[in-house]
């Protein structure tokens, strides 16, 4: 929805001219702010603070909470500053193909309702959300996170799809890496159900209170946590003249044109380099400014992640 | 698998692309159009436009293109609205936007046969295709696909048997090298020529950081060869 | 992953069914205990929340129990361009179900028939005049359904659209009624949704004391139609005395 600067010239002098003081100057701010997006980020850059008055390296505040939808069997809350997404894992049983027998299976789904942009109308899906749906399960795939493996419950027989839900809730920027958080936090609260088979062969959960009644045999009593390995995170960062911004805002990203996409695991081996276009060319130098970026990031978030696993301990507990 | 020179399936060395093969104008009604193959990867891209207006919700002072992307059999699915995606963009990047106002190109990629490397050649095709239809460019674009294997080496051009054996491939989009107009914010910044800068870059599978850097040093390297290739074919056909 | 496969839940089917017949035997007796520890005349307690998401022009959270609903009000704003032209403005609604809302999973598709309850529920509040030629977009996510979830539904909305400083005649509050029975249960849960034998459900502007939705389903006598009436009205003036309690609280806090 970007209306591009008419040349900046005017607009400064419009704003300058302004100056009389109160309400007035406010809504002269504004008023720039919205007739010339470019030159008043712009502006703001000249001395290196963003429009939110961040520092151009700085993510915005980010907060995870596990187990939040009581429907699921695993889900998460994550925000960074206003953009808020819930992920949530339900199992299913399925009939694993002939040639992974012994695999289960991931469907993830990126979801973008009304509610979370002006710009989403009912009826029609934003653009992005297959194209976030498609690099999540990439990812996901790719770092190795979960091994497949951990999802059969028997050999050709039956194993786990985990259907991983993820909704937008409000679209304020960066909607891939808050959706990435979201991913392996719900991943790490998921707790797998006690299931055994029944007498016409289909895979039905035993109730806690029933565990150690029943005549079925147990399928699963010691696999009910998935182990998570090279856990990725990413970080988007938006490429502005020789300007480098992480974590860019809904607004940011309408001004920026270029952003580049680092995921990297915890093993720190690149998952994923993603810069699709945009005006400015992303030279080495850049590139691994942007790595060393993201590996501060990742850290920061695995930070953030492992305090919301023992807040949540802490509740259970008390 | 030998470490030095081996030898690929279908008789390449690691640094040895397919033969390529370019022809434009070949259909009547779009405005352009070309056909760029690499071995049995093969693209036909149309270029309609500029037409009047842009859609709603985009920029109107500047020229919008739109992708549409037509695989060779079924109906698209993400894997498809993604490509739309980063060949809208990309494109969006080398066209100049500001000449043609208020008005949409379309570009319509049909796959007619996809053996591994299938956006780069897709964004080769569209780039011949937005030349053809005289669609004005800051510069051109070549699209390359790099593999790398689990030992660190790096094969150029993967056919779809070696892509799935790499442990990450990626596609990487470079400017061919500016001959007379110097674009703005060009080399004096950085201590990188401007063909060096990448437009796009796509990724799949965990790599070594060293890995990937690696791939775009062999993939620069490849596209100097692609745009030397590009530009060849276009003024034969020009003239 | 290009073709799912046929899947099924582990948890639907035999225990689920066992469980609401019990229920059902239970609720046909005069006294039993609602699941919830919840006398019959007792609602769940209701968690209020307006400034949910920023990027819309108003928006509210409310949470009764299980029941989590997320409204969206965007707009005053230009109207489609296919529509004619109109003195007054429009309201245009939707609602839509999480995939994970229901214990099953579901498509998480637009629920067409919500969507036009919370229209018809809201339009007669709402003064369109004051905003003619455009559109008031009120959209509704249901995060969780835990059964009441139309009024929920409604009073988040009007909450919304009151955050978003839309011209109303007053909030619209709502609530439901389940009939068991002899008994009279306010606020059912899903659990008792499903077994119910009838219900009734008002959404009305308590301070002109006017109904603006009433729907009845099962069988009823004159006499339970007008005490179920009574229940609910009284419950939303109360819910309403909330609501607005909520929104001045947001007010203090902005200014």
């Amino acid at each position: 929805m970007a209306t591009s600067a008419r040349g900046g010239g005017e607009g400064e002098a419009a704003a300058g001219g302004g100056g009389g003081g109160g309400a007035a100057a406010e809504m002269e701010v504004e008023a720039y702010r919205r007739l010339f997006p470019v030159a008043y980020f712009e502006r703001h850059l000249r001395e290196s603070v963003r429009l939110d008055a961040r520092p151009l390296a700085s993510p915005r505040d980010t907060s995870v909470a596990l187990g939040l939808v009581g429907s699921a069997d695993g889900s998460a809350l994550v925000k960074f500053g206003d953009t808020t997404m819930v992920a949530a894992i339900k199992l299913e049983v399925m009939t694993p193909p002939a040639e992974s027998s012994d695999e289960g299976s991931v469907a993830v789904e990126f979801y973008m309702p009304p509610i979370c942009s002006p710009t989403v109308r009912p009826g029609r899906s934003a653009e992005v959300a297959p194209v976030i749906s498609k690099q999540l399960s990439d990812v996901i795939m790719s770092s190795g996170m979960i091994n497949l493996k951990d999802l059969c419950l028997i050999n050709g027989k039956a194993s786990w799809i985990a259907y991983l839900d993820i909704y937008c809730l409000n679209a304020d920027g960066s909607l891939f890496d808050a959706a990435l958080v979201s991913t392996v936090a719900a991943f790490t609260h998921l707790e797998i159900p006690l299931v055994s088979v029944s007498d016409d062969g289909r895979v039905v959960t035993v109730p806690g209170e029933l565990e150690g009644k029943t005549k079925l045999p147990l399928v699963n009593k010691d696999k009910r946590k998935l182990m998570l390995n090279n856990v990725p995170f990413s970080l988007t960062c938006g490429l502005h003249k020789e300007h480098i911004l992480v974590d860019p805002t809904a607004e940011e990203e309408s001004i920026i044109e270029t952003f580049v996409t680092v995921v990297l695991d915890t093993l720190g081996r690149v998952v994923s380099v993603y810069k699709p276009g945009g005006s400015v060319l992303a030279y080495t130098s850049i590139l691994k400014e942007c790595i060393t970026l993201a590996k501060r990031r990742a850290q920061q978030l695995r930070n953030i992640l492992n305090e919301s696993v023992s807040a949540m301990e802490v509740d259970k507990s008390s | 698998m030998r470490a030095m020179g081996m030898d690929r399936l279908d008789g390449r060395n690691a640094n040895q692309m397919r033969p390529l093969t370019c022809s434009r104008n070949l259909l009547h009604r779009a405005h352009g159009s070309a056909r760029w193959s690499q071995g049995d990867t093969i693209v036909l891209a149309a270029v309609y436009g500029p037409k009047a207006g842009t859609r709603k919700g985009d920029d109107p002072e500047k020229a919008s293109i739109e992708v549409i992307w037509k695989p060779k059999t079924g109906q698209i699915g993400k894997q498809e609205k993604e490509y739309e995606m980063i060949l809208k963009r990309t494109l969006q990047s080398i066209c100049l936007l500001t000449s043609h106002p208020n008005t949409t190109t379309s570009v319509i990629v049909q796959v007619v046969g996809d053996d591994g490397s299938l956006l780069p050649c897709a964004i080769n095709a569209s780039c011949a295709a937005l030349v053809d239809a005289g669609i004005p460019l800051k510069h051109l674009a070549v699209a390359i696909c790099c593999g790398l294997s689990e030992t660190g080496s790096v094969i150029l051009d993967p056919t779809k048997v070696e892509e799935q054996k790499m442990q990450a491939f990626m596609h990487l989009v470079f400017p061919n090298s500016p001959l007379a107009v110097l674009p703005e914010g060009s080399s004096s910044k950085h201590d990188e020529p401007f063909e060096h800068g990448i437009i796009t870059s796509v990724t799949h599978g965990a790599m070594p950081e060293r890995g990937y850097f690696n791939c775009l040093d062999r993939g620069r390297a490849a596209s100097a060869a692609i745009s030397e290739f590009l530009r060849r074919s276009l003024q034969k056909d020009g003239s | 992953m290009a073709t799912t496969p046929m899947t099924y839940s582990p948890s639907q089917g035999a225990e689920r069914r066992q469980k609401q017949q019990q229920m059902r035997r239970m609720s046909q007796e005069l006294d039993w205990k609602r699941s919830d520890g919840r006398s019959f005349h007792q609602c769940r307690p209701a968690c209020l929340q307006t400034g949910a998401t920023n990027a819309a022009s108003g928006s509210a959270y409310a949470e009764f129990g299980a029941t989590k609903v997320i409204v969206s009000v965007f707009g005053p704003r230009e109207s489609k361009k296919a529509m004619m032209y109109s003195d007054i403005g429009r309201l245009n609604c939707n609602v839509s179900f999480t995939t994970f809302a229901t214990p099953i999973r579901g498509q998480g598709s637009d629920n067409k028939e919500y969507s036009a309850m919370l229209h018809k529920a809201l339009e007669g509040a709402v003064i369109l005049e004051s905003f003619p030629k455009t559109t008031v977009d009120v959209f509704a996510l249901v995060l969780e359904s835990g059964g009441g979830d139309l009024p929920v539904i409604i009073s988040c909305a009007s909450l919304a659209l009151a955050d978003a400083g839309i011209m109303m005649y007053d909030l619209v509050s709502s609530v439901s009624v389940s009939c068991f029975g002899k008994n009279i249960v306010i606020d059912p849960t899903a659990e008792e949704e499903a077994c119910q034998d009838g219900s009734l459900m008002i959404a009305c502007m308590p301070a002109r004391n006017e109904v603006t939705q009433l729907t009845l389903t099962g069988q009823w006598s004159t006499a339970k139609t007008n005490e179920a009436m009574e229940l609910c009205m009284d419950a939303c003036s109360k819910l309403a005395s909330i609501m607005r309690s909520c929104l001045k609280k947001s007010a203090n806090l902005s200014s």
